[in-house]
């Protein structure tokens, strides 16, 4: 090994990388090498923003930002069995690598450093505890849908203009949809149905009905199944022009939003009434 | 029979990468057009699969994809020879929705197909470059010049939206 990579290897493995091509053991490697190499690792790190960034705006389903591989069962039984088959060399996150033991340095004596270590491990644990307790409080009662709105603000505001996956006249809509979501799409006063398109919810994926009114202005009502039954007050959020109202309710979650103060009446009086 | 889970995904990713791929509307003009088309590139890509593994399902899937790029490229080569060589390809229309968005559909044909190959529809580098009928090397450098491309328009984009309006100080106040 002398002198420096092929700035084409670099880049065609960089590529690879940011595109879950490579395999486990030239990912851990080129992870390596990103810990000693900020310029890589700011580039990287850009490539794969741009790639979240493409799957949303195309309305492709998002992939745990965590996992960096594919997202595949096989895959990730493979990553678990080398993990705990070979635990000195487990891939950590950029900049890390440095802090991993060499497979020649000997292993700590777990015996002698035990009762420090459960004391360290408790105060910690009490300290996440109660940093946990004063950022967010437990509420009792039904959970306001605030997770619901955000998710049905983002649906609307980044999915509502483009083409519907269903259209309104498919004679097996309700099938398409999946069993927890076969529902009649309500009808709205002055709105006609474009069609539905499957969006991730909070918990499940969901349902969005995408409609449009006589000026040609688009509202959408995301209906999502909730294993959590049980009605919660409805909650008002907005971005932008677009503004969204939701609630909970009959095992369901509804996200109705709009541009237009009356469309997004007639939906959410039509969902609730229907509902 | 119903289709199965796997036909489901397999054409929804399909279409998602029709629609993000095609600017010219007059190549499938509207929703029915596109489904039918999408079922019938995954039909024929699946001829010859029945129930077979995973490799199959994915080997089809790269021949459905390969099939749609040509045929879009054999349109264009259509209107190219019928316009006397002044065809160019139309630029994006529909309502922007994100700035990744408005710039990836202003990308050339053959950039805009690698990086949605692979970024949108998941295939890897060697899928892609079977899918395009191109080296593995040709495949990279695009992505490279792509993602080059990105980087420094979806900035730009990015400013024009959050720029103070110039007009702004010709509005009427009453």
């Amino acid at each position: 090994m002398t002198g420096r990579a092929d700035p084409a290897e670099t880049l065609a493995e960089a590529l690879a990388y940011v595109d879950n091509c490579l395999d486990a053991p030239a990912r851990r490697a080129f992870e390596t090498r990103l810990g000693g190499d900020a310029e890589l690792r700011r580039e990287v790190a850009q490539w794969q923003a741009q790639n979240r960034e493409i799957r949303c705006a195309f309305g492709a389903p998002a992939r745990d930002p965590l996992d960096l591989g594919r997202a595949s069962n096989e895959n990730g039984v493979r990553r678990f069995s080398e993990a705990t088959r070979r635990p000195e060399t487990v891939s950590r996150q950029f900049g890390h690598a440095g802090a991993l033991r060499s497979p020649t340095q000997p292993a700590p004596d777990w015996r002698r450093d035990a009762p420090g270590a459960i004391l360290r491990g408790a105060i910690a644990l009490l300290t996440l505890s109660v940093a946990l307790l004063v950022a967010a409080p437990p509420e009792f009662g039904p959970r306001p849908p605030a997770a619901l709105l955000a998710a049905g603000l983002a649906a609307a505001h980044d999915l509502a203009p483009l083409p519907v996956e269903f259209s309104a006249d498919d004679p097996v809509l309700a099938r398409r949809l999946g069993p927890r979501l076969t529902l009649a799409p309500p009808t709205p006063r002055g709105l006609h149905l474009l069609g539905v398109r499957l969006v991730p919810g909070v918990q499940a994926a969901a349902a969005l009905y995408v409609y449009q009114d006589a000026g040609g202005e688009r509202a959408t009502l995301m209906v999502e199944p909730l294993d959590e039954i049980g009605p919660a007050p409805a909650r008002r959020g907005a971005i932008g022009t677009l503004t969204a109202i939701a609630w909970t309710g009959a095992g369901y979650g509804f996200v109705a939003a709009a541009a237009q103060p009356d469309d997004l009446a007639a939906l959410s009086d039509a969902a609730a009434l229907e509902r | 029979m119903p289709p199965s889970r796997e036909w489901f995904d397999d054409a929804c990713a399909l279409r998602r990468f029709g629609l993000a791929l095609v600017r010219d509307d007059r190549f499938v003009f509207d929703d029915i057009a596109a489904a039918a088309l999408v079922d019938k590139l995954l039909r024929q890509a699946s001829l010859t699969l029945i129930e077979g593994p995973c490799e199959a399902r994915r080997a089809a899937g790269v021949r459905a994809f390969a099939q749609f790029i040509r045929l879009y490229r054999r349109y264009a080569r259509r209107l190219v020879a019928e316009d006397d060589g002044a065809w160019v390809e139309p630029p994006p229309c529909g309502r922007a929705c994100g700035s990744a968005a408005i710039v990836v559909r202003s990308l050339p044909i053959e950039l805009r197909e690698t990086l949605l190959l692979v970024v949108l529809a998941g295939f890897t580098h060697r899928e892609a470059a079977a899918a395009l009928d191109v080296p593995l090397t040709a495949v990279v450098e695009r992505l490279a010049r792509a993602r080059a491309r990105l980087s420094v328009q979806i900035g730009a984009v990015r400013d024009a939206a959050t720029r103070w309006p110039q007009s702004a100080h010709l509005r009427v106040v009453k």
